[in-house]
């Protein structure tokens, strides 16, 4: 059963499951001899298997933080960080007028392999260079968000956490418009997003809670010229994480006083934006690429930039590559919170609790670096072999891109995972 | 007499240089391979990096503001490979990591192959909106050079 994951009174919604059949029914209409330039559709797919491994036992190492488990705690070796299985269809009902169902199998927020929808729109190309979308479409924030499952295509195992963890949502429910033009000899493409989505993680063994958003308006310009890209990015919306209500609500009883942390730190329908950057250059033979970003969610989450370059060069069928990679907390780790002091005996107990729990959540958000050393094996058509190794090193005070924590686990520590995978497109 | 080599190490041989030759950048190409369009194309010349983003469908436009319908040799020939190779920098592999991300955000497809150099002589003669490739053996009067190497 597919699930479509999304708010319930979300306007796009109807769109995205319409979306979904028109691309279902023309799918099944039996393929009739038509113009050749236009197949009537299309299906295709891509997938990974991956093994990870990491060296620190009392956390889990996850590549999103939508996924149950990950290597470490769960098991030194993961085929849960990196596995994704993908089938797309792709109808062309006229030159103009196409739609797209995107199904990602990967494991979940509750664990299962479950599949769900990762794009289901429809596009209509007014010109070969002006396309609108909607539907469920891609949220491009960074260079390869929207390719960021189909390991073939990327030069890593994986793509680095410290600027893609920044904001890990990949998916809006919405529309969007493409608008290609030529600049001189350059191509350049503005992109503008609009629409919201939701998401669900896990929150210890057997819940789940979920970030939404809505009103959510991006604008991203792409500038190509040869083997050059560069890319710039800004995106706001007004986010919603439930699962903190209960903390922020808790200060709130506490008077003016409670009230000033709970405006602070409190993610209800709080507007936050974020910022990228990034350019690359892939002239065949070797490529270079960088990416800077900087979400601020001015809340209990924190705000944070994080960016990477990375390089490699191609030896006939093999690729070695290196990655430096950090990301940073620019928000406070920690508040002193209620005046405990100040307070009744029978009240300082529940704000020392409340202090506790904002400073706990305050301290656990990423801070890390990643020196990554890798090389990806093209061993036949259409499949690739890749191995990476990660030396992190988490700043003082976080747990870095670990979660699951556990006792025993140690702050500010380094660990390496090593990665193997093998990626295939059809 | 010099015994034939069995086929299975033909085989390898093949496997062998072909791998080379996607591997090597070196323009070792059988012959030379060149841009063309129909006679009837008003574009005069293209740069690499016109035809190279016409081919990885970053432009759907010849300079003169005109629509383009490139035409692909076939996966796995030599004309496509060292073409790739030479104007674009890209390995098979890295072609195909190309398109991949372009099939797999909905936003488009590779251009459509025909079986060889005299087939996108015959398709590109016949559509004035076309652009291939072929070898430099195959050009007549039907179609008219826009980029060689």
């Amino acid at each position: 059963m597919l699930e479509i994951i999304l708010h319930p009174s979300h306007p796009f919604r109807l769109l995205s499951i319409l979306a979904a059949c028109l691309a279902c029914c023309v799918g099944m209409r039996p393929a009739v001899a038509d113009d050749a330039d236009t197949p009537v559709f299309s299906f295709s797919g891509f997938g990974t298997i991956g093994m990870a491994h990491s060296s620190e036992r009392n956390a889990d190492f996850t590549s999103t933080p939508f996924k149950e488990g990950g290597a470490g705690a769960s098991g030194s070796w993961s085929p849960d960080v990196d596995s994704v299985l993908a089938a797309q269809l792709t109808a062309t009902l006229t030159p103009k007028l196409s739609a797209l169902l995107q199904v990602v199998s990967e494991q979940n927020y509750d664990g299962t392999y479950r599949p769900h929808i990762e794009w289901a729109n429809v596009r209509y190309e007014f010109t070969p260079d002006f396309s609108v979308r909607i539907g469920r479409t891609a949220l491009p924030l960074f260079m390869m968000t929207e390719t960021h499952a189909v390991g073939y295509s990327n030069p890593w195992v994986r793509p680095p956490l410290a600027v893609y963890g920044l904001s890990p949502i990949t998916s809006n429910d919405g529309i969007d418009a493409s608008y290609r033009f030529h600049l001189g000899s350059a191509i350049n493409t503005v992109q503008v997003t609009a629409g919201g989505y939701e998401v669900k993680f896990p929150v210890g063994v057997g819940h789940s809670a979920s970030v939404q958003a809505e009103g959510l308006v991006g604008v991203s310009d792409t500038l190509e010229y040869g083997a050059f890209t560069a890319r710039a990015n800004y995106t706001q919306a007004r986010n919603t994480i439930r699962l903190f209500d209960p903390l922020i609500d808790g200060f709130r009883a506490f008077g003016p006083e409670g009230e000033a942390i709970a405006d602070r730190y409190g993610i209800s329908d709080r507007r936050t934006h974020f910022f990228g950057v990034g350019a690359s250059y892939d002239p065949g033979r070797f490529f270079a690429m960088g990416e800077w970003g900087r979400i601020e969610t001015h809340s209990i989450v924190g705000d944070s930039t994080g960016w990477y370059v990375s390089g490699g060069y191609c030896l006939r069928q093999f690729t070695p590559y290196a990655t430096y990679s950090s990301v940073r907390l620019d928000s406070a780790t920690s508040d002193r919170g209620l005046d405990v002091g100040a307070l009744p005996p029978s009240l300082a107990l529940p704000a020392s609790w409340l202090n506790a729990a904002l400073n706990i959540a305050l301290a656990s958000r990423p801070a890390a670096s990643t020196i990554s050393l890798g090389g990806r094996w093209d061993l036949r058509k259409n499949m690739a072999l890749s191995v990476q190794f990660d030396r992190n090193r988490n700043a003082p005070g976080s747990p870095g891109a670990l979660t699951d924590l556990q006792p025993g686990f140690r702050t500010g520590g380094r660990y390496t995972l090593t990665s193997a995978k093998l990626d295939f497109v059809f | 007499m010099k015994r034939a080599a069995p086929p299975s190490s033909l085989a390898l041989m093949a496997m062998l240089s072909t791998g080379l030759l996607l591997g090597g950048h070196a323009a070792c190409a059988s012959g030379e391979v060149v841009a063309v369009v129909a006679t009837g194309n008003p574009v005069a010349t293209l740069t690499r990096n016109e035809v190279v983003a016409i081919f990885l469908g970053k432009a759907s436009r010849f300079p003169d503001g005109s629509q383009t319908v490139p035409v692909d040799q076939p996966e796995g020939s030599d004309a496509r490979d060292a073409s790739y190779l030479l104007y674009a920098g890209k390995s098979a592999a890295q072609l195909k990591a190309h398109w991949s991300k372009i099939i797999f955000t909905g936003r488009g497809q590779p251009p459509k192959d025909v079986s060889n150099s005299a087939e996108v002589r015959k398709f590109v003669a016949s559509n004035p909106h076309a652009i291939g490739y072929i070898e430099k053996a195959f050009v007549d009067s039907t179609v008219r050079v826009v980029l060689t190497q």
